[in-house]
């Protein structure tokens, strides 16, 4: 092997030949953004502080299994705490805080419902039941104590058949929170998800669109 | 919703993707250029490579500024038939066809000399029927993978180029840092100075190590924000390899080596020196320089062939591709006949595309093969040729097509600045002269001329200085010409003259499509500016 020998032109030029390539290649990568980027950019970061903290209302009169769905796969992405809370309203011919059997075990189904579909999409979920005179008011009070970002209702139940899918329950909430409403009515053939397959995942019946 | 809309490439070509498309074809130059270069320019190799990069930065400038105004795919055959029409976009697509065959030939047959580094049964000096019979085979596989539609992922190719930029820089800082000596730079240069007929040869295929930005040009139709990215992937791609050519060729006349070389007589020879009376040496000669750089050689010497005849063989698969993407493309814009856009019913590639190209590939190859194959021939070429055979006679014809391509694209560019002022350029070169063309205002290219002078020197050059290339360079472009005159009269279209286009809706679309919508703002209001001036100049 011949003797090795550092000169100091030798390393100068090694310098500027690391350094000029790293630079200009740093300088290809970072592009200015356009303007369609820097709005897209602008509203992904307003999703991200508006989707935090997020709230799926179930009730017996708001059906929102379809849209508890969504609501794991969005708390999923953004990495949101996720509640599914369901309203049981107490009629005030009874005590606020009367036992309502009945309603408590649907309130059971509706919940294991959504816990059942959080753990399908990896998600953690907090659930809880309250008993209220309102439904209306016990949503926005509750969505004000845990500082929701959102909250997720689907449509009244009774909808499908009046052809008025927004209760005055669903209007009141969506008129009168102090956070964004997302509200998922179903379509008419009930294809607002579907699957991996193409199948619809709603209650709805699937139709092909044509 | 229409239900013929036509299909539309994907725009999914990032930033870093763009500069490895262009990358894996331009940096793979100089695996073969730097060998071609050392043995014919010897001490003036520096010189022939910044005579070739200042040419080459021209170049780039007016790619990056055709590209990024015109984003659509077919590259320099497109911006010469929009800026001077049917007849010159077809001999500059000739052209650049030309350079895609050999391309594939050029670039298959240094991948097996590189790889003859690590597998001895491929060294072409050794046993030259393998070689041949592997570059054949290489160049048949791109054939059949393009067919069946195969090919490598850009993933695949941004690993490689990002492997390759990395170890090119670690083998010049290693190589500068131990291994340079700047007084045996300029002994080389004094003592090793060519006669002009060398330099010039030097200097036309110093060329070689700058083919291939019509890559970029290329992939303009599939880059995101075209107009925004193109100009810095291509910046980036000529500072890059700018750097890298010009180091290379400093380094390698003013290199210690880190082992002692010797000739066939045992003398003892400088790096260099290795180049001018071994054609097998000329393919491999970046493999060669790693080894010889102190400490990182060691390293070098066993991935450095390896990561070089990767590179080579994506270049070789760019030109197979390339060729049946021009061909396409100028079938379809009537320059061509239409059987050269028919595509495969299962496989939907251009099949006859791909099969007439790698076909000649093939042919050019043993061309350039035949005098290490058979001895009779070898007389033959040494009477008829000076001896001129393998890789520099395919190194002559890729300097002549990308010379006389590039040629097109400088006056192409002139053309369009005075012809289209209106076309937003969000890159422009610089240095240029304001005027005012039948009403308009538009700037004259300084920088083009200068590029045009320098190009048509090198092909000049080229011309003067390479035996097979004066005859196989013009007869490729004179049989193209005849060709095209008798499908043009066959079509019944104009022969000299150019099919009529609608320029202005085509741009609109084009900037349109390619999501730059600024820009399609822009160039609509510009439109209506100028025709409301005009209008009211004429008081109508």
């Amino acid at each position: 092997m011949n003797p090795v020998e550092v000169t100091l032109p030798g390393g100068v030029i090694a310098l500027i030949i690391a350094t000029t390539t790293i630079a200009v290649l740093w300088w290809m990568m970072h592009p200015p953004a356009s303007s369609i980027q820097r709005m897209a950019a602008e509203a992904e970061s307003e999703l991200k502080s508006l989707v935090g903290s997020i709230i799926v209302v179930f009730s017996p009169e708001i059906a929102s299994a379809h849209m508890m769905a969504l609501a794991a796969k969005l708390a999923r992405g953004e990495r949101s705490a996720l509640t599914a809370i369901y309203v049981i309203e107490v009629p005030y011919t009874l005590p606020p805080d009367a036992e309502m059997p009945e309603e408590e075990r649907l309130a059971l189904d509706a919940l294991g419902t959504a816990e059942t579909i959080a753990q399908k999409n990896d998600v953690d979920l907090s659930t809880e039941v309250l008993k209220s005179r309102s439904t209306s008011q016990a949503v926005l009070d509750y969505a004000k104590s845990q500082k929701a970002n959102i909250i997720i209702l689907g449509s009244y139940r009774e909808g499908k058949y009046t052809g008025a899918p927004l209760s005055r329950t669903i209007e009141f909430i969506a008129a009168n929170a102090k956070c964004d409403v997302l509200i998922g009515v179903e379509g008419k053939h009930g294809t607002l998800l579907v699957d991996e397959t193409g199948q619809a995942t709603g209650t709805g019946s699937a139709e092909p669109r044509t | 919703m229409s239900l013929n809309k036509k299909p539309e490439l994907r725009r999914s070509v990032t930033p870093w993707g763009s500069f490895a498309w262009g990358y894996s074809d331009v940096g793979a130059d100089i695996f073969v250029g730097l060998g071609l270069v050392l043995a014919s320019a010897a001490g003036a190799s520096n010189v022939a490579f910044l005579f070739a990069g200042i040419v080459y930065v021209c170049i780039g400038l007016a790619y990056t500024e055709l590209a990024a105004t015109y984003p659509v795919a077919g590259g320099g055959q497109y911006f010469v038939t929009r800026g001077l029409g049917d007849v010159f976009g077809f001999v500059a697509g000739w052209a650049v066809l030309l350079d895609f065959t050999i391309d594939v030939a050029l670039f298959a047959w240094a991948s097996v000399d590189y790889l003859g580094q690590l597998i001895t049964p491929f060294d072409s000096a050794l046993h030259p029927w393998t070689h041949f019979i592997v570059v054949i085979v290489l160049i048949a596989a791109l054939c059949f993978l393009n067919v069946v539609g195969v090919r490598e992922s850009t993933a695949f190719q941004g690993f490689v180029s990002a492997l390759d930029v990395i170890s090119e820089t670690l083998i010049l800082c290693f190589g500068f840092l131990f291994a340079f000596r700047p007084d045996l730079l300029v002994h080389t240069m004094q003592t090793a100075w060519p006669n002009p007929f060398h330099l010039m040869q030097g200097i036309s295929l110093a060329i070689v190590s700058f083919v291939g930005l019509e890559s970029i040009a290329q992939a303009a139709e599939e880059t995101q924000r075209p107009a925004s990215i193109i100009p810095r992937t291509s910046v980036s791609l000529i500072l890059t390899i700018l750097i890298f050519a010009l180091s290379y060729s400093n380094l390698a006349l003013g290199m210690q080596t880190w082992h002692s070389l010797h000739d066939a007589h045992g003398h003892a020879i400088a790096f260099w020196q290795l180049f001018p009376t071994s054609s097998d040496n000329q393919g491999k000669a970046v493999a060669l320089l790693a080894e010889q750089v102190p400490y990182y050689g060691w390293l070098a010497a066993r991935y450095v062939p390896l990561l070089g005849a990767v590179l080579l063989l994506i270049s070789s698969n760019s030109g197979v591709f390339g060729s049946s993407r021009i061909a396409y493309a100028m079938s379809s814009a009537n320059l061509l006949p239409s059987t050269f856009k028919r595509v495969h019913a299962r496989y939907r590639t251009p099949v006859i595309s791909i099969l007439v190209f790698t076909g000649l590939a093939a042919f050019e190859t043993l061309f350039a093969a035949l005098p290490t194959l058979a001895p009779a021939a070898h007389a033959f070429y040494a009477r008829l040729f000076h001896g001129e055979d393998g890789i520099a006679f395919l190194g002559d014809l890729y300097a002549f097509g990308a010379a006389t391509s590039y040629s097109f694209v400088f006056l192409a560019l002139i053309a369009l600045r005075l012809k289209e002022p209106l076309a937003p350029r969000k890159f422009k070169m610089p240095f240029n002269i304001p005027l005012v063309f039948r009403g308009e205002r538009a700037e004259f290219p300084v920088i083009g001329v200068i590029g045009f002078i320098g190009i048509v020197s090198i092909l000049a050059f080229t011309l003067a200085t390479h035996d097979i290339g004066r005859v196989a360079g013009p007869s490729w472009l004179v049989v193209g010409i005849v060709l095209y005159m008798l499908y043009r009269r066959n079509k019944r279209l104009p022969i000299f003259g150019s099919a009529p286009r609608d320029w202005r809706t085509e741009q609109v679309d084009i900037l349109r499509h390619s999501g730059e919508l600024e820009l399609m703002d822009e160039y609509v209001a510009n439109v209506k500016a100028s025709d409301a001036r005009k209008r009211l100049s004429s008081g109508t």
